[in-house]
């Protein structure tokens, strides 16, 4: 896992040696949690929303959830998302 | 004759394979101080990566015959040690229950199946064979750990942690030693998660092989909390024979799949019984059911305990049953098993953690 934060961009090294690439924009809009997806039965932010300010959109640091996700805190301080390998990898699909 | 080179020593110790990690003993690193005297006599460490280790004694005669066979030998000395290897290559040591080596959850998804009972046996197992063992009771509503230790205490406190409660030779926490008497805990799930994390991060568990921890029944938030904040060695799942165990029991080792948690393996709990007036063994639960489950599900069956009053009469009185009765039939099925989860458990020292690089 590699976040360079100059350019905005995470990449990832699967097991097998093959290659993911992600900008923060698209990681942003992919955040899965709650607040951004909706719950029972309601839109979420992201469903609603056009636009995110700059600051929504870049990252600030990235840990590891466990050892099946991984939690990417945003600079606005939007850090609810936990990406699991399985959801990363299936949006560079 | 002229005494052998030390490399011939470790060519023929090479051909010794470790069975569960598939490699040679020599290139895993576990032959040490090897010394040969000009009269041929070979000494050597045999640092096996657990001391619950089930090959222990094959691994000895397996050396001590590679090593006499080779001409120039006139004596051979092979000291057995073990020193449990931390699960996983990491490149900085974890922030969380940083001196924890292996971190094994025990959990089933139905209540009531013996998870505890389990866990504290597989812990007492554990010590038994000589490592450091922790036991930590994640079950914040229903703690069951204080009465099967007999540990009905208070922790004390020391630079604003908590001490955890030396018992058997172990160290223990649980919600029912913070919390205890007969009041219960009403949380609500976030709750929970909380107090978990509180008993990883306030309570100074200091340096053990293995962490034992009995987790509650359920898919929900005790499990992901605990799945979130540490990487798991691997878990082991409990269940009865019968249907409406293992059914639930899978679908917590599909949960931790999920979380990609290693499982260990099924453990069958309750598997028969011993009627002590007519000596017949009779299968009040079914019998079988987790073995098929786990053959199903690809994953290894770790082994049956059987249903015994004294199993249950030792939990009341406080001594896990494979101190208080070490021959009997559960006490052996629970050493069994202990071996062959620190076995599956060693495999996982040898797995690498994803490294994150933030710049």
């Amino acid at each position: 896992m590699d976040v360079d934060r100059e350019r905005q961009v995470m990449e990832i090294t699967w097991e097998g040696g093959s290659r993911s690439s992600y900008t923060a924009e698209q990681l942003r809009w992919a955040c899965p949690c709650a607040e951004c997806r909706g719950e029972a039965g309601m839109p979420g932010r992201l469903a609603r929303l056009q636009t995110l300010s700059p600051a929504e959109m870049r990252i600030q640091d990235v840990t590891l959830v466990g050892q099946y996700a991984l939690q990417i805190a945003f600079e606005s301080g939007h850090a609810t998302g936990i990406y699991t390998f399985s959801l990363l990898r299936h949006l560079v699909q | 004759m002229s005494a052998p080179s030390s490399q011939q020593i470790l060519d023929a110790l090479g051909r010794i394979k470790d069975p569960d990690l598939g490699r040679d003993v020599v290139s895993l690193g576990m032959i040490k101080e090897l010394d040969v005297s000009p009269q041929g006599k070979v000494s050597f460490t045999f640092e096996l990566t657990t001391p619950a280790c089930p090959v222990r004694d094959r691994f000895k005669s397996q050396a001590e015959d590679a090593v006499g066979e080779i001409p120039g030998v006139t004596g051979v000395e092979v000291r057995m040690t073990a020193n449990v290897r931390p699960a996983f290559m990491r490149p900085k040591p974890s922030e969380i229950l940083p001196g924890v080596k292996q971190t094994i959850a025990v959990a089933s998804g139905k209540g009531g199946v013996g998870k505890s009972t389990v866990a504290v046996n597989l812990a007492a197992a554990l010590r038994q064979s000589g490592a450091s063992v922790g036991l930590l009771d994640a079950d914040i509503y229903g703690p069951s750990v204080p009465v099967m230790t007999g540990s009905r205490t208070v922790p004390q406190q020391s630079n604003g942690r908590l001490l955890p409660i030396d018992a058997h030779g172990m160290k223990l926490m649980s919600f029912g030693h913070i919390n205890p008497g007969s009041e219960p805990t009403i949380y609500r799930g976030p709750m929970v998660g909380k107090a978990i994390e509180a008993m990883m991060i306030q309570v100074d568990w200091g340096r053990l092989d293995y962490l034992v921890i009995d987790l509650p029944p359920g898919t929900g938030d005790a499990s992901l909390t605990l799945a979130q904040a540490v990487p798991l060695t691997g878990v082991a799942i409990v269940c009865t024979p019968q249907d409406v165990a293992t059914d639930i029991a899978v679908k917590a080792l599909q949960m931790f799949r999920k979380l990609n948690v290693t499982p260990l393996g099924l453990i069958e709990n309750m598997s028969w019984y011993v009627c002590p007036s007519c000596g017949h063994r009779h299968e009040i639960f079914s019998h079988g059911g987790a073995e098929s489950a786990a053959k199903r599900l690809g994953v290894p069956f770790l082994g049956a305990i059987p249903l015994e009053e004294g199993i249950r009469e030792d939990a009341d009185t406080g001594t896990p049953v494979v101190i208080s009765r070490p021959e009997s039939a559960g006490a052996k099925a629970f050493v069994e098993i202990a071996s062959q989860v620190a076995a599956r458990t060693s495999i996982q020292s040898f797995r690498q953690l994803p490294v994150i690089n933030v710049h």
